[in-house]
């Protein structure tokens, strides 16, 4: 599957059962770029959503494909590490109180590869950066 | 003679108009088109924080304490801050309506900062850089630098409600000493995330911080930061903590704001007294350069990727171009997309190369 999650300056996701930020730029980024494959989420999200042709499903990191993509904002995702090919994260450059961080790690490069990175105007974020990691096992 | 006169009515002018001027920022901040916020000045309301102590969010919400006591905060264990009351606020928002107003308390008789309160919505922020601040003296205020803080200088003039949301700038009201961690890392990312929130989606935040001291103390031992959204009754922020005014390496003394080393970092750092306000302002300034410069290096260094090419990428024309194609001056900055990766991947995401620079 491919992951996509919003992260602060330190792996932040939620804080207080809440998530940290949101943008509708990064909102309609993600619909760009998962248009004509199937974009899982689960209840939490689906105000994000709303209206958008999207699969919600509580089970999403269960039941997504190889080519699926799966938008998480409060799950833990580390015991899914060997079905995740692709990480996409969009970082808000700020710092939120976090209590509730991303799990997976991407940092070993002999594992995960940078792919690309872009740098975009958020509606209520000055920069926000979009990378994208693949899945490449050298070991 | 007459030109004494003369001198003496046109300072009387200026006075005039100078007083009337301050009054008419003071009481609204908005243009015309805009519903102006209410600002208003009250006392700290004299409740006895205890009482809540053992009550549950739900049988205390409607009260606000806006005193608490040391007592009734958990010892600092290393995090910048703590969650008090299941992070629920005290106050209720259904006695507020969703309206943007501040308020500040007055000082009390040792010049301290009382509990300040504010409707954050988008018409109350700031629309300007944030302005000089130097000219207010907190009590407690101490202008003494550690090499090893974050910017150097142990303390900060501290917002209680901070300058993005409210566009306060010397506001004594709202000032107080508090230490570089409380500031950044205790405050900032609460302040962050409720600017953020009202900016994107337009609605309002309930927000009251309450500075809490130890008796006569002048320096604050911390303060209780509360939040809540109104529109959608909390489900975008809703947050109940304390922020330590603490910083490690440093014993400070709250009663007088003076403060050492400690013992563990004595061994290891040195200690730099600032005794003019010059020194200081110079001081900061370069390491405000320095940081910078190491910032912006780091986040160049991070984009780019090895094997692959930078390009900029205009999101309404679906072009992409060298970063250095005259094309690119002319762009409007919310279209425009720094890209780091390869050039089949732009390709692939529906863009076409330039014909100009021809990427």
């Amino acid at each position: 599957m491919k992951l996509i999650v919003c992260l602060d300056d330190k792996n932040g996701m939620l804080f207080n059962h809440r998530r940290q930020s949101r943008d509708q730029n990064v909102t309609a980024d993600i619909l760009a770029m998962t248009a004509g494959s199937r974009l899982y989420i689960n209840a939490y999200s689906a105000p994000l959503f709303e209206g958008q042709a999207v699969t919600v499903a509580e089970d999403m990191l269960s039941l997504a494909n190889e080519e699926d993509y799966c938008f998480v904002e409060n799950l833990h995702v580390a015991e899914y590490a060997d079905r995740i090919k692709e990480v996409i994260l969009y970082k808000w450059n700020r710092r939120y109180p976090g209590d509730f961080f991303f799990d997976l790690d991407i940092t070993d490069p002999r594992q995960w590869q940078l792919s690309s990175a872009v740098k975009f105007a958020g509606n209520s974020h000055e920069t926000i950066t979009k990378e994208r990691y693949i899945y490449a096992d050298k070991n | 003679m007459q030109t004494r006169i003369k001198k003496l009515l046109v300072l009387l002018l200026s006075l005039c108009l100078l007083f009337s001027g301050c009054a008419g920022i003071e009481a609204t901040k908005n243009t015309a088109e805009e519903p102006a916020v209410t600002k208003s000045e009250s006392t700290a309301p004299k409740t006895d924080p205890t009482e809540f102590a053992n009550e549950t969010p739900a049988e205390s919400a409607s009260k606000a304490p806006a005193t608490f006591s040391p007592d009734q905060i958990p010892a600092y264990a290393d995090d910048p801050f703590i969650a008090l009351h299941n992070n629920e606020p005290y106050f209720d928002i259904a006695d507020y309506a969703a309206k943007s107003f501040e308020t500040y308390s007055e000082l009390d008789e040792l010049g301290r900062c009382g509990t300040v309160m504010a409707c954050v919505g988008k018409d109350l922020m700031p629309t300007e850089k944030r302005g000089n601040i130097s000219s207010v003296k907190p009590s407690g205020w101490h202008s003494v630098q550690y090499d090893f803080v974050d910017g150097g200088s142990l303390y900060n003039r501290c917002h209680l409600i901070g300058y993005q949301l409210s566009g306060e700038n010397a506001n004594e009201r709202n000032l107080i000493t508090g230490t570089r961690s409380m500031n950044t890392e205790g405050m900032l990312p609460f302040e962050n995330m409720v600017a953020d929130y009202v900016k994107e989606t337009g609605n309002h935040v309930l927000y009251r911080v309450t500075p809490v001291f130890q008796g006569n103390d002048l320096v604050a031992r911390g303060v209780v930061m509360e939040a809540k959204s109104m529109e959608d009754n909390g489900d975008g922020v809703c947050f109940c903590v304390f922020a330590y005014n603490n910083e490690p390496g440093v014993t400070i003394d709250y009663a007088t704001g003076a403060s050492t080393l400690s013992s563990a970092s004595a061994a290891t750092t040195t200690q730099k007294q600032t005794t003019t306000q010059k020194q200081t302002t110079t001081q900061n300034q370069t390491t405000t350069k320095k940081q910078t410069t190491t910032q912006k290096q780091t986040t160049t260094k991070k984009t780019v990727l090895t094997g692959t090419g930078s390009y900029i990428l205009n999101t309404n024309t679906k072009k992409f171009h060298n970063p250095s194609c005259s094309s690119v001056k002319q762009m409007n900055e919310s279209n425009k997309w720094e890209y780091s990766g390869s050039r089949e991947e732009i390709i692939g995401m529906g863009y076409d190369p330039c014909k100009r620079c021809n990427p």
